[in-house]
This record gives C-alpha cells, structure tokens and sequence, in this order.
C-alpha cells in the first residue's frame, strides 16, 4: 500500500487538502514575491493592527476608567472587545475563515455549549452568595468564627 | 445503488462520494482542530468555575491593586502595564507563527525558518515575563497555592489586594470572608495561568522541533510544509486562549 504513495500522490492528496486562500498557490506555483503573496501578508499586519489597537483601548479602559464607568457597561465593553480580537485570531491567523462553510460550522456549533455552561454556572453563584447572605444558618458561623487579630 | 441515486439527485458535484477531502481539510488538520476545540473546553471550564467562586463570593481582589507591579520599577504603581506587555508579546509572536505559515505555503525554507526563530523568542519572553510575573506574587504572598487559609492570618496581610471604595466594609467587619476570596483568587491564578504557561511551554518545544525539521530540511523533501500548519493552530490557540485569560483576570 504505502509503496504506491510516492511523492507524487501525496503532493496532490496535499494540494486538495487547501484552504481557499492557499489553493492556488501550488497549481500556480506562485512563489512569496508575488502580489498574491504580499496582499496575504499585508492582510496579516492589518489584523495585528487592528488587535494591538483593541489591547490599547482594553488597558485604557482598565486604567483610567475603570471606576467611573459603570461596571456592568464597562464589562460589557470589555466582553465585546474580547469576542471581537478572538474573531479576528480564529478567522484570520488560524485561517478558519478561509475554510468550507461546513468545516466552519463543525468547529463552532459545539462551542455554543458555552452560551449554556456561562449562564448556568454563573446563575448559580450568585444564587448561593444569595442564599448564603440571607440564611441565618450563615450568621452563626460567622458569629462564632474565631477573631482574626486585627493588625 | 443507493450510491447512484445520490449522484443522480446532486448530478453536479457532490463532495460527500469518496476520493477527497470533503471541507478540503487534511486528517491531521482536523484532528488539531477538534482537539483545540477540547481544549477549548478545558478551558472554559476553569475559567468559568473562577467565575462561578467570584459570583458567591461577597468581595473579590481587584486586579488593578494585585497586579500593578513592573520589572525594575519598585513600588510605583503601574496596573495592567506588564500584563499588557505580555498580551503584546504573545499577540507579535502570533503574528510572526502566521507569516511561517504563510512562508511554509510558498515552500519559502529559509523563511520559515526565520520567522519560527521569532515566534521562539516571544514564547520563550512570554514565559519569562510570566515567571518574573510568579516570582513577585511569590514573594508576596509567601507561596503559591494554598496561601491565606489561617484565620489568624491578621487583615494587613491581605486588604491591600482589594479596592477599599468598594471592599472597605467587608474588610473591616467579615476579614476572614475576603481572606477566603483572596485564597480562592490566587488558587485560580495560579491554576489557570500555569495550565496556559504549561501550553506555551510545550508550544515552544513543538516550535524547536518544527524549527530543526525545516532547517534539516524534511518538509523540503515531504514537498509540504503543513506540519508548521499544524503547530501554527496550536500556538494561535495559545494566543487565543490568552486573549479570555487577560479579560477575565486583569480587566473583569
């Protein structure tokens, strides 16, 4: 079996294996100096750009005003700002974007388990720190902890 | 036969018959991504049970008072700095990964070769930064995990990680309550940070490798370079699993 996969084969079992944005590459046997190549790499600086400037406006934020925005809109600024860079960085670097729509789809479905699993876990927390603020169970526990030594 | 009413139905090409790679995806590739996608997973599910303790937890150690340290600069109180430093380190080296990529479609050797020699160097600062980043906490806190379980442990220890506008109250009437927070943040710390420092520990180790391949020159003769594809996804996800860390512990 192996024997009859020369180099050949394998170079063209590689070549159908491509996404979009490299399909051509090989068949045009295009190499790094050309347009094709230079656009690619331009559209990589642009990303990076476009990232440092939303880690510049992420720590902006967090320094300066950090306690005079609200902080569930400051977080929800923040939350957006981190979906938006990880779009980038799965879309872009990890070149998803330029993938089968059906590949793509594959990748992400089981990712929205998360929508469930934040909401859940989340949900519970703030129940129990509820539950626990308002039992009475928790007022003797406190009460009765030993006294750390102040100072 | 039912093999012929398939292609009868979809007489124009139906990419589900055999012969290719149906999304154009190699085996390898895939498994990458649907091991990243468990990965994912794993991830997830450290951080959100961080965030579960931080939601039933009264009060919550500020990040802009723990982490406000840099190398060299004393006491002076620089929140977010170095932690946006290593963000940008990690971000540079996600770009250099992606230029070897692109240089592996060309069949570039050389650069390849040169630009997985930068994504080693901003690994290798990435976790210097990181174990400079531990070694201060370290000193700190007087530990790593497991710090702040004493209840005689006194408040002075441990209020100068919260913001006081917001905590003072607690701090002064239920100390023990923000001493348990303050356990249970750097448990989370050093779990979740060390399970991403462990990842580009062996990033970087997976990019030796890559790195000596090309320059022995074994994808030259294999005709690919997708092996740098490959570890490329990997590093990405490093990357990408940074960019949540990042929110949730320095920004949230």
């Amino acid at each position: 079996m192996s024997a009859h996969h020369n180099t050949d084969s394998i170079q063209h079992l590689y070549e159908g294996d491509q996404s979009k944005l490299y399909s051509g590459v090989m068949a045009h046997h295009s190499d790094i100096q050309s347009s094709e190549s230079k656009s690619q790499v331009k559209k990589i600086w642009k990303v990076f750009w476009i990232l440092l400037a939303i880690t510049i406006v992420e720590v902006v934020i967090g320094m300066f005003f950090s306690y005079s925005i609200p902080v569930f809109i400051r977080n929800t600024i923040f939350l957006a700002l981190t979906i938006f860079k990880a779009g980038y960085i799965v879309a872009i670097f990890m070149h998803l974007g330029d993938e089968f729509k059906g590949f793509i789809v594959t990748v992400l479905i089981p990712l929205f388990l998360f929508v469930w699993f934040i909401i859940a876990f989340l949900a519970d927390g703030f129940f129990w720190l509820r539950m626990n603020n308002e039992s009475p169970a928790r007022q003797n526990i406190v009460n009765s902890a030993p006294a750390p030594h102040a100072k | 036969m039912s093999h012929s009413t398939v292609v009868t139905s979809a007489p124009k090409e139906n990419i589900w018959i055999g012969g290719r790679s149906p999304y154009n995806v190699s085996y390898g590739k895939m498994m990458m991504w649907f091991f990243l996608l468990s990965d994912a997973l794993t991830f997830g599910a450290l951080l959100i049970s961080y965030g579960t303790t931080r939601f039933f937890s009264m009060v919550w150690p500020d990040p802009n008072e723990v982490f406000k340290a840099f190398p060299f600069m004393g006491h002076t109180s620089l929140p977010l700095l170095f932690v946006s430093l290593m963000t940008f380190i990690l971000i540079m080296s996600s770009v250099t990964m992606v230029l070897a990529v692109h240089a592996g479609h060309y069949g570039d050797k050389k650069k390849v070769a040169y630009w997985l020699l930068w994504t080693i160097i901003g690994g290798i600062c990435f976790l210097a930064c990181q174990a400079w980043e531990w070694t201060h906490l370290h000193g700190e806190l007087g530990g790593l995990w497991g710090t702040f379980t004493d209840p005689a442990i006194p408040v002075s220890k441990f209020e100068h990680f919260f913001n006081h506008n917001t905590a003072g109250k607690i701090l002064q009437s239920e100390p023990l309550v923000a001493m348990q927070s303050t356990h249970n943040f750097f448990n989370y710390f050093f779990t979740i940070t060390g399970f991403h420092g462990g990842h580009v520990t062996s990033g970087v180790v997976f990019n030796i490798l890559i790195l000596v391949n090309t320059v022995n020159g074994v994808y030259e003769r294999r005709g690919h370079y997708e092996m740098i594809e490959k570890i490329g996804l990997y590093w990405h996800f490093v990357d990408l699993v940074w960019v949540f860390v990042f929110t949730c512990f320095y920004l949230l």
